[in-house]
């Protein structure tokens, strides 16, 4: 691979002084002037219908401004669930926490009054919170059509895969394995808690979001309050992490708008940590069953999954899962059916279907390889996959590299041990590792780029930088693809008024999809300096991009990682640490090695917090979350996180901008699945349910 | 050197509330949001502390904390809420030196005291060494819960200028990012004081 100029070297974020300094404005920061705040009333009930709502009194308190009820307010939230099943305030409410009404009000403290004033009279129905419990006959219905989700092509079946013939697969295995796995609903617990601000003037709304995608998030305003799109403004110009659960418009973005309608006045919305945790969104459960057959030299025959994943109370997310496709394997069947259940609804966290799934399919592959008396690292090397579907050639794959490189860096062959749960003394240390994939297809997305008179260049694109570091990437392309410093690059972003279309930071796309478009702009302005010669005085040359590249034909472009966890585990407490960890990463040309590395430590931790402590816990008989918080949700610490090295295998990438590929997502993927079998490693007994708590551990072992 | 545990953190609530400082003539801005005039029967209490060296005599609504001064009525949105209930350290600042989780502190305990905050920390245009280290580590990356770190790592750095990697750990463990940018921030602290 070619070195670059700027692009592959390790530079500070554009904005990192406004990010130190406080000067940064994030989105709860903005303040209005006539600016109301407003507080949601939410259902104390898990599933119930409300036949009546009088909000007189609150009303009559003074300070409120506007009230919004299913009464007055029939808006679908359409990005709140994929089936159109959902409304800004529904009725029935469907889980503890569905909205039934918002106030604005002239400061939070007498909003948060008149939520108490508020008189809801509701019909408590019956409910349940378990996805099997939601399958049997004569349960509680949640949605007109059942419990049973549609898949994702609006079919009343399951999300399946299918090739080759699983049974002749396994006719032909010498050995057939069987196991379930399960994983847990948890949270995004971003820190920055969802807030919208929202103005009217005249028809023109103005949305200050906290959102993953500027542009997604305008169109779907303009989609669910029936505007123009010209006619809604969206800004988001810092934004506090997301991970997923702040992709598109928010119902907050909606219940801000129509109560600064109400009120006249500008309106800012504020969710409460709680509500963040309960009200929001986080990554689908999943309960899911494997076969595989294996041959005696350790090649697989076939795999067959089945899973029921936890949709939750709405359908806002594709509650699939992903883990198989990193096997090469002759003959695969996966089967996903989504549930409803009056619990906390599930959609999008970095990586949605993976990381869950990689669990259980690299679980239940670690047990082959010790079953086969072969070491996992070798056992992944002879089975990976080498083919996308074993069919279509990548355009580069590096997981051999990883998986050889990480296990170099890890020291595999010191730390492993070929007896799991051999040693002695309270606490036995193991080592584990996983592998993983990612999409990264090419996609649409647009840049404007202008040069002035004084030779400074300013790039436009539709980003808000999640604390990916996107805006530096941008620059980064644009300096490296002119052939100027970093600093002759401003970058402008997060305004739909200022800024053309991105994809959004989701899906890890917006430095392979915008980034694409950052470079044929400036490749057409170069074109025309070369025409016209360089701008003086007053003059601007500007130049613009739409890149929209077809499909890939006959090839797949993936991102791969392999991880490796060492775990000491204290036998007679439960507690784990992971006291070493190596991310072997192959995204393509790394743009910035430094935010880059940031992404990849980061990644690698929250996954391990997801493998070991989070989970959103409800209380069967009574529908209620009894965790919500972060306390309850153990979020990794300073304290529990282990040192994370980084290795880095560039592959030669033939597309994408100066060929990199996706990052963010991947870095988490196979982290819970490397912590689970080095867990098992260390005890010899595994834990087939997340996260991996002491008491499950405790409860292996007994 | 004394840890500054996360219990410790929680409950030091009135360390230094004495220490007053002397309040100018000419007494610094202060903002009111209408709230007030709304509901007359809210309590309020007429509070003198200073922020960032700057001293203010101001009337408060019993019920505001005080990061909800800082933000709202003071104009000091560095400091950032990531739960307001005491759990993530996203809006920790310093109280007469010692670190605090704003949210859980009422203005009107703050009556003398003497606050520093991220916009604190940065003298004549200069930023503090923390600052500087935090942006050559790329230790932000969303950023949401940077100033709370440097306010805790600084605490730290006044007590014990040279800790170790695990001290580091330990003083700054009630300070969340979910990120999860632990590595790069301890690696900045530890590049301004640490042992190594």
């Amino acid at each position: 691979m070619t070195p670059l100029k700027t692009v592959g070297h390790g530079t500070h974020r554009v904005d990192a002084l406004q990010r130190v300094t406080g000067a940064a404005k994030y989105t709860s920061d903005i303040h209005l002037p006539g600016m109301l705040y407003a507080r949601v009333l939410r259902s104390p009930h898990p599933h119930a219908r409300i036949r009546k709502i009088d909000v007189s009194k609150a009303m009559a308190l003074p300070g409120v401004k506007a009230i919004l009820t299913h009464a007055n307010c029939d808006i679908t939230w359409s990005s709140g669930d994929q089936l159109n099943q959902r409304r800004l305030f529904n009725n029935p409410v469907r889980f503890a926490g569905d909205p039934v009404a918002a106030i604005a009000a002239v400061d939070r403290h007498v909003a948060e009054d008149a939520t108490y004033l508020i008189e809801v009279d509701y019909e408590v129905l019956p409910f349940l919170t378990d996805v099997e419990e939601a399958l049997k006959p004569g349960a509680v219905v949640i949605h007109e059509g059942g419990n049973l989700s549609l898949n994702n092509q609006r079919q009343p079946a399951p999300q399946t895969y299918k090739r080759g013939n699983v049974a002749d697969g396994l006719k032909a295995a010498d050995h057939v394995f069987e196991d379930n796995f399960t994983s847990a609903h948890h949270n995004n617990a971003q820190l920055e808690m969802r807030v919208s601000i929202a103005a009217w003037s005249g028809d023109k709304l103005t949305v200050h979001a906290a959102t993953q995608g500027i542009a997604n998030c305008r169109t779907d305003i303009a989609r669910d309050l029936k505007l123009n799109v010209d006619n809604v403004r969206v800004i988001s110009e810092y934004m506090g992490g997301g991970f997923g659960n702040k992709n598109q418009c928010q119902d907050s973005d909606l219940m801000a708008a129509m109560l600064a309608k109400q009120a006249g006045a500008p309106v800012k919305l504020e969710f409460t940590r709680k509500e963040d945790f309960v009200a929001v969104h986080g990554r689908w459960s999943s309960r899911q069953s494997y076969k595989a057959g294996v041959k005696n030299d350790g090649t697989l025959t076939a795999i067959q999954m089945t899973a029921l994943t936890g949709a939750g109370a709405y359908r806002k997310g594709s509650c699939d899962l992903s883990g198989t496709e990193i096997y090469q394997v002759p003959n695969l069947e996966t089967s996903v059916s989504p549930v409803y259940t009056n619990t906390a609804v599930a959609a999008n966290y970095r990586a949605p279907a993976y990381p869950q799934g990689v669990f259980g399919i690299e679980s239940l592959m670690d047990d082959v390889a010790y079953a086969l008396k072969m070491d996992p690292v070798e056992f992944r090397l002879k089975n990976m996959t080498r083919k996308f579907r074993d069919q279509t050639p990548y355009t580069s794959i590096g997981l051999e590299d990883c998986i050889r490189r990480g296990a170099e860096k890890f020291e595999w062959k010191k730390r492993w041990k070929p007896e799991a749960g051999s040693g002695t003394g309270p606490v036995k240390r193991g080592a584990g590792m996983a592998m993983g994939m990612f999409g990264s297809g090419l996609g649409r997305s647009s840049a404007v780029v202008r040069l002035d008179g004084q030779g400074q260049y300013h790039l436009y694109v539709g980003v808000t930088d999640i604390g990916t570091a996107a805006k530096t990437t941008m620059g980064l392309i644009a300096a490296e693809e002119l052939g100027v410093p970093l600093e002759k690059v401003t970058v402008v972003w997060g305004d739909t008024d200022t800024c053309p279309y991105s994809v959004g930071e989701s899906g890890s796309r917006t430095t392979v999809q915008t980034g694409m478009a950052v470079i044929e702009a400036v490749r057409d302005l170069k074109k025309q300096i070369a025409d016209k010669g360089t701008p003086q005085g007053t003059d601007v040359l500007t130049a613009m991009a739409t890149t929209n590249p077809p499909p890939l034909q006959g090839a797949s472009r993936n991102s791969f990682a392999a991880h490796f966890a060492e775990v000491e585990v204290n036998i007679e407490t439960g507690h784990v640490i992971v006291t070493r960890f190596v991310s072997a990463h192959d995204s393509g040309r790394v743009v910035n090695p430094l935010t880059a590395q940031s992404q990849v430590q980061g990644g690698a931790i929250q996954g391990i917090g997801m493998a070991l402590h989070e989970e959103l816990l409800y209380d069967k008989r009574s529908g209620q979350p009894l965790n919500a918080g972060y306390y309850g949700a153990r979020i990794m610490t300073h304290l529990d996180a282990p040192l994370v090295d980084v290795v880095w295998v560039e592959t030669d990438e033939p597309y994408g901008p100066f060929g990199a590929k996706t990052l963010g997502e991947p870095t988490i993927i196979p982290t819970v699945a490397a912590v689970a079998n080095a867990v098992y490693n260390a005890i010899g007994r595994r834990v087939k349910s997340l996260p991996i708590t002491r008491d499950k551990i405790l409860g292996v072992l007994a | 050197m004394k840890k500054i545990s996360r219990r410790k953190f929680v409950e030091g609530t009135s360390a230094g509330i004495v220490a007053v400082a002397a309040i100018p003539a000419v007494e610094a801005q202060q903002k009111q949001t209408p709230a007030s005039a709304v509901n007359p029967s809210v309590p309020r209490t007429t509070i003198k502390l200073s922020v960032n060296g700057v001293d203010h005599r101001l009337e408060v609504e019993d019920r505001w904390t005080l990061v909800e001064l800082l933000r709202d009525h003071l104009e000091l949105t560095g400091t950032k809420i990531g739960c307001d209930r005491g759990e993530c350290g996203a809006c920790t600042v310093l109280v007469d030196g010692t670190p605090l989780y704003s949210c859980s502190q009422l203005a009107v305990w703050m009556n003398g005291c003497s606050i520093q905050t991220v916009e604190g920390l940065a003298k004549n245009g200069k930023l503090d060494p923390l600052q500087e280290a935090f942006i050559e580590h790329d230790a932000p990356q969303c950023g949401y819960c940077t100033s709370g770190q440097l306010m805790i790592a600084k605490a730290l750095l006044m007590k014990n200028a040279r800790p170790t990697r695990d001290e580091v750990r330990t003083a700054m463990t009630g300070n969340l990012c979910r990120c999860s940018n632990y590595n790069h921030y301890v690696e900045a602290v530890m590049a301004v004081g640490g042992k190594a």
